[in-house]
């Protein structure tokens, strides 16, 4: 397998609202940013892949009205769509496209304008569609109150596992948003506190409105690459070493279909599978010590604690005391998010992608204020999608792996 | 690109307008039985791609609830959100680069469950097309077919020709939805008219039904099959949006397509080197001008090629011996089923549409979007070597 690299990242500022523009011209700023970056022209991209969750602007397959605005005008162009975790998929099919040789360079993005739809509606069709699971767990069907009716789940069953309080869910909250107060492309910029966040109203226990991510507008695009390429593209290219997906039985209200389990979401053992497969391919043998930097997938601020233990980063029901010890932290030993994570800005489609291009600028160094403090030699993405059962783990280095 | 990767094992369901089943039962169905055909379990699979829509299903995350049918459950699984023949190009691509050995391609559409042709109303730009509601894929497809016709003096008895030709090829297919006895050019011409020039027999019929490949790297291809079908060329290709940009009486995605499989798999002359065609033509007049994108006669010829009965099943340049997507189209599936039509003719395993001559090469097409605006072709060749 050849080796690749990201040698250029664009993302959009995110908003709730951006009523200037319509879909094609609102991503075309994250694709027009990234070529930028990456300095060379729409000639040098061979193919695209692209991808947003329809549902939450009412645009079926928006690609087709909008692949000539990214510049894929008679060019080959996938779109590929999973959930929560369609950003880091779309990647992922970027870097086997240009892995496998058919493609040199590709444009990759992702996206959502959340503002053109309702996000409920986006959400309810994907609750709706097994409201007998739902009723059987005592969601309201007409009002699956969004995400978060599946993730208090999940926190309730962290808490009972590990012995972590809500206490920490607003630390691990301000923590995030104070990351986010130096990212110029986050939604939520707020240096708070964690008083703030407990201030703030309970939406459904034990999460309250200040450990909940926005619906946000906003696109990301990144240019991958070959090896020979990418050295000349870029000074310090980001190079994309390891990545799996795995999928699991939707978790809650896997109660039907063939042969299906019920599975507690605090589990996520796919995103073990698909992190073990990801560090092996990537060569990196004990995570714990290797891995500098995370951006998990943290819609929700108790998965700052979950997901960085199912990447393998600490032991289970170990990272909350970590991170009182300030390891998460921007200046810690294993900065988690320090983008602001996906709490401070959530555009569907591209937040699992900012996940990779964060990491990605840790990596090229050019993350401006954001940048931690410790060097970045590896780093670890995360895409979570579907009722929390697609999980997605992409490794990046700074020196491509030796295979 | 080293490595080799071939079509192992395929699976179809009987295709019908009201399926009484579920799309988990059919995607069971579908990917059983190709796992079963190449002898394996789901526990011999490495990934799996779905191909499958949001609007279409009428949920969000479609495959969120197809893991388990699919047998994804604990793989690297992922979905394209376009015709089945992407998504097996993606698993193409996969297996390629050495991360997965053996991958299943599911595809699936219950049109009973969706509003007709509204979902492609909802892929138009939302400020102006949408509103105004002149277009959606039927009154596209009008406009295209009037101004090809108009430019070549291509009739309206020949657009009824390509689905008598279709459909008479899909008696003889057990999978094909549109099963008409004694057709003729009376059936079709009497046939409601839809759009003018479309009329409903010239049009796809609302499918629901699925297909499954199984899709596998060349160590492994013979410990699963002793005919293995391989994808010896694949290009694709994107093309505007808006019809006045395009030009609208050539299919040039499809051309360009066609010329970067041609060139990966050394076709020089489509017409010498490839046995059968299998096109993914939603309506009638598609089939004649993808037989000028494909190079199977110059620009404007597609109906004289039509009239002169070369593609007819026993003819030179045979298109669709399965009646192709006039005979069943449930989207997201309908490139799959052309990719499995043509490893099935390679095989020898059509039964009585099995074309009388010895069938070593094919061309597998696929599309999306109005007026084929993106188009997929694969060279699929069988043998040994």
């Amino acid at each position: 397998m050849r080796n690749i690299a990201i040698v250029g990242v664009g993302i959009t500022k995110h908003v709730s609202k951006r009523r200037d523009v319509n879909i094609p011209e609102f991503v075309y700023e994250a694709v027009k940013a990234a070529i930028e970056d990456a300095d060379i022209g729409i000639r040098d991209i061979d193919a695209l892949v692209t991808g947003n969750m329809p549902g939450f602007e009412g645009v079926n397959c928006p690609e087709l009205w909008g692949g000539g605005y990214w510049g894929g005008y008679k060019k080959p162009m996938l779109r590929i769509t999973t959930g929560g975790s369609t950003g880091s998929s779309v990647a992922q099919g970027a870097f086997y496209l240009v892995a496998s040789g058919v493609f040199d360079t590709v444009l990759t993005m992702g996206f959502e304008k959340q503002s053109d739809g309702a996000t409920t509606v986006g959400l309810e069709s994907a609750g709706m569609s097994d409201f007998v699971a739902m009723r059987a767990y005592g969601m309201p069907e007409l009002d699956p109150a969004g995400a978060i009716g599946m993730f208090v789940f999940q926190a309730i069953s962290y808490m009972a596992r590990t012995g972590c309080t809500i206490d920490y869910f607003d630390r691990a909250a301000a923590m995030l948003r104070s990351n986010a107060a130096k990212n110029p492309y986050a939604h939520i910029q707020q240096q708070v506190t964690a008083e703030d966040i407990a201030d703030t109203p309970m939406i459904a226990y034990p999460l309250r409105f200040g450990h909940t991510c926005p619906t946000s507008d906003g696109a990301c695009a990144m240019i991958v690459t070959t090896k020979e390429k990418a050295q000349k593209m870029a000074k310090k290219p980001a190079w994309v070493n390891g990545w799996s997906s795995c999928a699991e039985e939707a978790s809650i209200a896997g109660l039907h279909g063939a042969g299906s389990i019920n599975i507690d979401p605090f589990d996520q053992r796919g995103c073990k599978f698909a992190a073990t497969k990801a560090y092996a391919m990537a060569g990196i043998k004990e995570p714990q010590k290797e891995i500098h930097l995370a951006e998990p997938y943290v819609p929700f601020a108790h998965q700052l604690f979950l997901y960085p233990e199912r990447l393998l980063l600490f032991n289970e029901g170990e990272s909350f005391r970590q991170f009182d010890q300030g390891v998460m932290h921007r200046d810690g030993r294993l900065p988690i998010c320090p983008s602001g994570g996906v709490v401070s800005s959530n555009a569907i489609g591209a937040a699992a992608m900012i996940r990779i291009a964060e990491c990605a600028l840790q990596i090229m160094g050019k993350a401006g204020e954001r940048q931690v403090t410790r060097d970045v030699h590896t780093a670890v993405a995360h895409g979570l999608g579907g009722q929390a059962n697609f999980n997605v783990v992409t490794v990046l280095g700074d020196k491509p792996a030796g295979r | 690109m080293s490595r080799r990767v071939a079509i192992v094992a395929y699976a179809q369901t009987k295709h019908e307008p009201d399926k009484d089943s579920t799309r988990e039962f059919m995607i069971q169905e579908v990917a059983t039985g190709a796992l079963r055909m190449a002898g394996i379990s789901k526990a011999d699979v490495d990934t799996v791609v779905n191909a499958s829509g949001d609007f279409l299903d009428g949920r969000t995350i479609s495959n969120m609830k197809t893991v388990a049918s699919s047998g994804a459950y604990l793989k690297d699984e992922s979905k394209v959100e376009m015709d089945g023949a992407f998504a097996a190009f993606y698993a193409y691509t996969r297996i390629l680069t050495g991360n997965h050995s053996v991958a299943l391609v599911v595809g699936e559409s219950m049109a009973s469950c969706y509003p007709g042709y509204i979902p492609s109303i909802l892929s138009l730009d939302t400020s102006f097309d949408r509103p105004n509601s002149f277009l959606h894929e039927i009154s596209a497809a009008a406009l295209q077919a009037t101004y090809y016709m108009h430019k070549y003096g291509i009739t309206e008895s020949q657009l009824a020709k390509v689905a008598v030709k279709n459909l008479r090829n899909a008696r003889m297919n057990p999978f094909a939805l549109r099963s008409i006895q004694g057709i003729s050019m009376s059936t079709i011409l009497k046939s409601r008219m839809l759009y003018s020039p479309i009329r409903e027999l010239c049009a796809y019929p609302f499918t629901d039904g699925a297909c499954a490949l199984v899709l596998a790297e060349e160590s492994k291809v013979w410990q699963l099959t002793d005919k293995p079908v391989w994808i010896e060329g694949v290009g694709f290709c994107h093309d505007s949006y808006y019809l006045g940009e395009r030009k609208l009486s050539e299919c040039e995605s499809v051309a360009l397509a066609a010329k970067t499989a041609y060139k990966m798999a050394g076709v020089k002359d489509p017409k010498r080197d490839i046995d059968v065609f299998e096109l993914h033509e939603n309506f009638s007049y598609q089939e004649l001008m993808f037989y000028e994108a494909l190079g199977l006669c110059p620009k404007g010829k597609g109906g004289e090629t039509l009239d002169a009965r070369v593609t007819e099943v026993n003819g030179q340049l045979p298109v669709n011996p399965s009646g192709g997507a006039l005979a069943a189209n449930p989207v997201h599936a309908t490139g799959l089923i052309r990719l499995c039509e043509v490893a099935m003719q390679i095989r020898g395993e059509s039964g009585k549409h099995q074309l009388k001559k010895k069938v070593r090469t094919g061309l597998a097409h696929g599309q999306h979007g109005l007026c084929a605006q993106d188009n997929i072709v694969f060279i699929l060749r069988g043998g040994a070597e």
